[in-house]
């Protein structure tokens, strides 16, 4: 009461006028029944900097020329995972939904001061690299030998956009999705597609994504796709809310595969044919929760698998523990990730849960990682290969 | 010594990763929410044991560095940001909730636990006690908001939540631990008494006397319902009398009153939010109809509210910072004031003339502490963070409400530097003497955050 939070929408011009307005009061930190520190990154250092406040303070001291650039400061600003519990549990309604465009655009700042830390860099390296395109490193595969095992078009009415974690580290799960595409009937073709940008735009380093964008976007209408689908959380994100900030036409409709097969079930068209009767739990990837607001979903898919006793972990939905993948902090901050994804582990061991569950390859991957360096035993799955290890009909 | 040198003996002390002088820690610790202007902070040290604290008060003595202990940093008056430099000691690594007594109803916890953390820990394991927290953000201390005689929700019914602490321990400047309540004696952290009391000697004094390393914070029946009776009064002069009336009647668990310009209907008139709980609906039936009547009487008015916006004023802690955006700049400060209840409708009068006199849309209110023996008035300050000009307007708004309070027969509350000089220029002389006296006695060489309740 007493006035009114106005925020003005256009961030590229006014995140610096914007910024100043976080006021370090801290409900960021925490999880919704304040129960524990759920921003990763307080959660690590301890220092208020380190804090969602600390941080958008830092920013503002950094554009108000209060404090200078220099490799600590812009330790401050890469530190986080941008996991988004801060934009879900900050109080200051509007102002809120900004907080990791702040910090992302700080990063932006950064790496034009010359600040991006060198790991983070060679992410960009190694995608704006002819031979490459993706941020691991390996030789660009242009698709067209899984376009021929799996007999697929050069013209249909969706496109799977793979990703380069799926493509080039989680293969099972981009068969399995191919598979589950080829059953369902869809005419869908691949594209010979570049990296979709996530991880260069997390990390500031956007300076050519326009170009990418439209490569992709050019790819992907020449196969005259209104669709695209997509089994990785972090793509599906970048492709829905950022790819929109480059271009801003509407003709392509993004889809995450687990809304194609929530679809199929709710219309009655896929059943199952046999059981998993395991205790599963769902860990909610923050490119898909918290950032597109996607959480019943998955989780009813789950539960429409017979035999599935679906069990929540205690921080869940809005409320959950990140995976630590994201936000460059996997390749900025090796260890620290696999701290971040150790701690959901713990947790979902309190659930009694043999299989973690997930819809992201970015986050199965690092959940996998943890769960052999600590020796977790789980089993880490997409759903898209929950369902592939199933008889399943499509109708 | 040598900052490099003082440095690595703080790194001997605690972990280095918990050990800054880095530019970006001192920038973030030399500000807080509040107006104050930046002040230079020369360490931040996270200890995590009380050995730590011990070691590193022991080094701040022998090399005559402030230290500064700091809980959420939240009062806004800027009591945690140092006036001599020195090191900020962020309390918050240690954050055990070491015990819970439930037939006595205490909690024992480390100085560094959140009232977001008890809360919660307590709703999970012990639904059926409630922790006295105030309305402030969940990530402020339980220490540093008892320790400034800070008050919420339960004050109205039992006291300031600096009259609930029953025990502390505190590591005083010559590095020893001291206990203070029944601790001291017994192993049951039950209660201050029955021994000289000299737990006061650590509350509202701003970290000079020492750095409180435990406290035993009395925990208090949790009620089955909980709900709230709202009214409106027209004349500020008949809100005392009503006030010890439905003190009187003892129907109330909490008593707040809101006064603003904004939005356009509360103009010109209090708004009162009366809390009442009980056991059953017709518990909460009676006192509503006794409130409803005591408000006619009273030539106010009961109001009905619309559901989300009740349920706003019931959650706990309340979202009390929203003054915060009320200038688009992520800051406000208030005056707290203790003051006799008679005092209130000339608070009012202050502080909308100070308000309009500065501009600032008037954003005041008070919260009842028990029992109606004071309340805590509060005038608050809005203002724009990145602009210099509007947050010294509102340091002026602030440092004339100080004034005029203490001119009625009022006491600025967790008052910031210009306001503790201003109420030490009107205190006793004898009770400054004291004050000095003790302090030198404790401190002798003036660590505890000096400069704050610096008798000249
Ligand atoms: C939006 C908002 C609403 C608020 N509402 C209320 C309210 O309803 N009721 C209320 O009482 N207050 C309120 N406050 C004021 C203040 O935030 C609280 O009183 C808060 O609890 C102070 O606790 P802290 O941990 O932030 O203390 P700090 O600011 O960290 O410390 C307060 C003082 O205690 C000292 N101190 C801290 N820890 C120790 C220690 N371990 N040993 C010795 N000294 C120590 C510090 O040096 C300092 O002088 C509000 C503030 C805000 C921003
Ligand atoms: S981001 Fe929001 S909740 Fe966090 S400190 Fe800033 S204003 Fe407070
Ligand atoms: S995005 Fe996550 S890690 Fe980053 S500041 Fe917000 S809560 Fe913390």
């Amino acid at each position: 009461m007493g006035g009114e939070i106005i925020i003005s929408a256009n961030l590229e011009k006014d995140w610096k006028d914007i910024v100043h307005r976080c006021f370090r009061c801290g409900y960021c930190k925490f999880t919704a029944d304040y129960s524990d520190f759920n921003c990763p990154s307080y959660k690590k250092y301890r220092f208020e900097t380190f804090s969602t406040g600390g941080r958008m303070w830092t920013i503002y001291g950094l554009i108000s020329g209060e404090i200078p650039w220099n490799d600590q400061v812009a330790n401050v600003i890469y530190a986080c995972s941008t996991c988004g519990n801060c934009m879900e549990h900050c109080k200051f309604d509007k102002f809120k939904d900004f907080l990791v465009d702040f910090i992302e655009a700080a990063r932006e700042e950064a790496y034009n001061q010359g600040y991006c830390p060198n790991k983070q860099k060679a992410l960009l390296e190694r995608i704006e690299n002819l031979e490459m395109y993706n941020p691991y490193g390996e030789k660009n595969s242009e698709n067209d030998a899984l376009k021929k095992e799996y007999d697929l078009p050069d013209e249909a009415e969706w496109v799977y956009f793979i990703g380069c974690t799926s493509n080039y580290r989680q293969k099972e799960l981009r068969d399995a999705t191919l598979r589950f595409l080829k059953k369902a009937n869809i005419n869908f073709t691949l594209i010979d597609e570049h990296c979709c940008c996530s991880p260069i735009l997390r990390t500031g380093q956007t300076k050519n994504v326009k170009e990418f964008v439209n490569y992709n976007l050019m790819k992907i209408r020449e196969t005259g796709a209104s669709k695209v689908i997509t089994s990785c959380a972090g793509c599906y994100r970048t492709m829905k809310s950022d790819w929109t900030k480059y271009d801003n036409s509407t003709d392509i409709e993004i889809l995450h595969t687990i809304e194609l097969i929530d679809g199929l079930i709710k219309e009655g068209k896929l059943n199952f044919k046999s059981e998993l009767n395991q205790k599963v739990t769902y860990h909610d990837p923050c490119h898909l929760g918290r950032h597109m607001k996607i959480y019943e979903v998955p989780r009813n898919i789950l539960k429409n698998i017979p035999g599935i006793d679906l069990v929540e972990m205690e921080r869940n939905r809005g409320n959950s523990w990140c995976c630590g993948a994201g936000g460059g902090v996997k390749i900025g901050y090796p260890e620290w990730s696999l701290e971040i994804s150790k701690e959901r582990l713990e947790e979902a061991k309190n659930t009694n849960a043999s299989l973690i569950a997930s819809a992201c390859p970015f986050c199965r991957t690092n959940l996998n990682d943890a769960n052999r360096e600590f020796e977790m035993n789980f089993e880490i799955l997409d759903i898209i290969e929950i369902i592939d290890n199933l008889d399943y009909e499509i109708n | 010594m040598q900052n490099d040198l003082i440095l690595g003996k703080l790194e001997e002390i605690i972990e280095p990763s918990f050990v800054s002088n880095r530019m970006e820690d001192l920038y973030i610790y030399s500000q807080d929410p509040g107006a104050s202007l930046p002040r230079k902070v020369d360490y931040v040290v996270m200890p995590e044991t009380v050995e730590q604290v011990q070691e590193v008060v022991k080094l701040a003595n022998k090399e005559k560095i402030p230290i500064i202990p700091m809980g959420g940093g939240l009062t806004l008056s800027g009591l945690v940001i140092p006036l001599k430099g020195g090191i900020v000691m962020d309390m918050k690594r240690m954050n055990k909730i070491i015990d819970i007594n439930s037939q006595n109803r205490y909690a024992l916890i480390e100085a560094g636990v959140t009232s977001g953390q008890l809360l919660a820990y307590l709703n999970k394991n012990h639904p059926d006690l409630q922790p006295p927290i105030p309305d402030a953000p969940p990530s402020v201390t339980i220490a540093g908001n008892a320790l400034i005689h800070g008050s919420g929700y339960l004050s109205q019914k039992y006291g300031d939540h600096g009259a609930m602490i029953n025990g502390l321990e505190v590591i005083l400047p010559d590095g020893e631990v001291y206990k203070f309540g029944s601790c001291a004696i017994s192993d049951y952290w039950f209660t201050r008494g029955p021994i000289p009391d000299l737990i006061g000697l650590f509350i509202s004094s701003f970290g000079t006397m020492g750095i409180v390393t435990k406290l035993s914070i009395k925990l208090f029946p949790k009620p089955k319902m909980r709900d709230i009776v709202f009214g409106l009064c027209k004349d500020p002069n008949n809100l005392p009398e009503l006030i010890t009336k439905i003190t009187h009647r003892e129907v109330a668990e909490d008593i707040l009153l809101g006064i603003q310009d904004k939005p356009d209907w509360m103009k010109g008139y209090t708004f009162i939010i009366v809390y009442i709980t009980g056991e059953s609906e017709e518990e909460l039936n009676n006192k509503t109809k006794i409130l409803k009547a005591l408000y006619r009487k009273a030539n106010s008015r009961y109001m009905k509210v619309p559901k989300h916006i009740e349920d706003v004023f019931l959650e706990k802690p309340q979202f009390a910072a929203k003054a915060a955006d009320f200038r688009k700049g992520g800051g406000f400060e208030y005056v707290g004031a203790f003051i006799p209840l008679q005092l209130i409708p000339k608070l009012i009068q202050i502080g909308t003339d100070i308000s309009l006199k500065h501009g600032i849309v008037p954003t005041l209110g008070a919260r009842l502490i028990g029992q109606g023996h004071s309340a805590m008035f509060f005038i608050s300050y809005s203002f724009n963070r990145a602009d210099p000009k509007d947050m010294e307007n509102a340091r002026d708004a602030l440092h004339e409400t100080n004034k005029a309070v203490l001119e009625v027969g009022g006491i600025p509350w967790k008052a910031e530097i210009e306001g503790q000089q201003l109420i030490l220029e009107k205190m006793d002389p004898n009770y400054k003497k004291l004050l000095k006296a003790i302090k030198n006695l404790i401190d002798p060489n003036g660590i505890m955050n000096p400069g704050n309740w610096e008798v000249k």
